[in-house]
């Protein structure tokens, strides 16, 4: 089966584009990859099928492993786990921002994910929407904030049963570039809720990187700065 | 695709190639980095393929090991690391998969659902998935005209590794219909994508 002849290119982007789709049988999938390692031409094939599907794989939802698989690969490879984190640094905790700039691209992938949202609506000057993935430490998403750029509020959706202590609140949190928190509200208690916002969410929230969330005594910080533990934070992604 | 969103994900092709050339180096902090950045992808793929959590994180371990020893493999020019990663992973899942469909129920039934073929509840279907995306725009665009069997078989075929009979059990078409739709899909696909790459 020599694939690369000019004569079999047609034979050969078949073949490769079912197996780059997944629904080679087994003996063609086993057969194609070991041609693959030897044959450039068909190694490219392959190759550029796989790229072209490729944006299909980015909208699935992501996932993280447990723990587990990287204490596995590291310890099969023979890593030095990494010794527990640092104390924290002695700057307020706004400012420091490597936790939600490490969560940005975490959140960015989910962003995108979620442009499935964005796409189910009909087209329109103002369906684009802002998202923000709140997670905690693991990077685990924990509340989605949404919002159409001129919507006077933020939709919270929590992930999984993500809820306060009892007798607790989540307070949401603007956290703007060089200066303290800002408080946008009380999460109200239920699945989807509503934060209003004082101005359309496109302006409330310029110059706001990032948003976090906060536990709170219920009614909210009584200080006007977060009090209870930061649980949550990520970056404001605008989808357009 | 906004163009700050290209951005990003410009930057982070950049950040994540730049981490492959590291690992290559057998850089164990790059490594430990580039795990963290795309694991949660490769899981995600390989769960939806083979649906079993500790075989998905079996696969997702082979994947990062082969990772280490093969970053030097990978060509910047050629690929998109993350594409490259996603593929190491959804080939290994696609064959687990087929192996042991082989194995254990031999060639899939043309009728009933074959075991394994479960979908999860909630969360966005198949054709959602291949409809959804900023990022795929151009072959978001080039799946709308596919004909509604073939855009579910492809669909079906990506996202839960079907193989053609199990596509041919689960939409309860013959598995001549189904293998069509695929081929057919899928020239369409290369046609219509070619055409908006040679229009870009």
């Amino acid at each position: 089966m020599n694939l690369s002849h000019p004569d079999r290119r047609e034979r050969l982007d078949r073949l490769a584009a079912e197996y780059a789709l997944g629904t080679s049988p087994p003996l063609v999938r086993k057969r194609l990859a070991a041609i693959a390692r030897g044959d450039r031409v068909v190694a490219d094939a392959l190759r550029q099928w796989e790229e072209r599907l490729a944006p299909l794989a980015a909208e699935v939802p992501v996932i993280t492993p447990a723990p587990r698989v990287w204490a596995r690969i590291a310890s099969r490879l023979g890593i030095e786990m990494r010794p527990a984190p640092p104390p924290p640094p002695p700057a307020p905790w706004w400012g420091r921002l490597a936790l939600w700039r490490a969560l940005s691209i975490a959140s960015t992938v989910i962003a995108v994910a979620l442009g499935i949202a964005k796409f189910a609506q009909p087209p329109g000057p103002d369906v684009a929407p802002i998202v923000v993935v709140l997670a905690g430490s693991d990077a685990k998403p924990a509340l989605i904030a949404t919002a159409s750029r001129l919507d006077r509020y933020l939709t919270i959706k929590p992930v999984g049963n993500t809820a306060p202590a009892a007798g607790q609140v989540f307070e949401l949190w603007a956290l703007p570039q060089a200066s303290p928190p800002k408080s946008l509200g009380v999460i109200p208690a239920g699945g989807v809720v509503r934060v209003p916002l004082a101005a359309p969410a496109d302006e409330s929230l310029t110059n706001i990187p990032a948003l976090a969330v906060s536990l709170e005594p219920p009614g909210g910080s009584p200080t006007g700065q977060p009090t209870g533990p930061v649980l949550y934070s990520g970056a404001v992604e605008r989808m357009f | 695709m906004s163009a700050s969103a290209a951005t990003a994900q410009a930057e982070r092709s950049a950040r994540l190639a730049a981490l492959l050339s590291r690992v290559s180096l057998s850089d164990q902090r790059a490594f430990e980095e580039l795990y963290r950045l795309t694991s949660a992808h490769l899981y995600a793929v390989a769960l939806r393929i083979v649906g079993e959590r500790a075989i998905a994180e079996e696969i997702v371990q082979e994947a990062y090991v082969n990772v280490w020893h093969h970053a030097g493999t990978y060509d910047a020019a050629r690929s998109q690391p993350l594409t490259w990663l996603m593929s190491i992973a959804r080939n290994r899942a696609l064959d687990l998969k087929r192996r042991r469909e082989v194995d254990t129920i031999g060639l899939p039934g043309a009728d009933d659902d074959s075991p394994g073929i479960e979908f999860p509840a909630d969360g966005p279907s198949p054709v959602e998935l291949l409809l959804a995306g900023a990022d795929a725009r151009a072959i978001r665009d080039c799946v709308e005209t596919l004909e509604a069997g073939a855009k579910q078989a492809i669909a079906l075929a990506f996202f839960h590794g079907l193989s053609h009979g199990e596509l041919a059990a689960h939409l309860r078409e013959p598995l001549g219909t189904v293998k069509s739709w695929v081929r057919r899909g899928l020239a369409k696909l290369r046609r219509c994508l070619d055409q908006t790459v040679a229009a870009r």
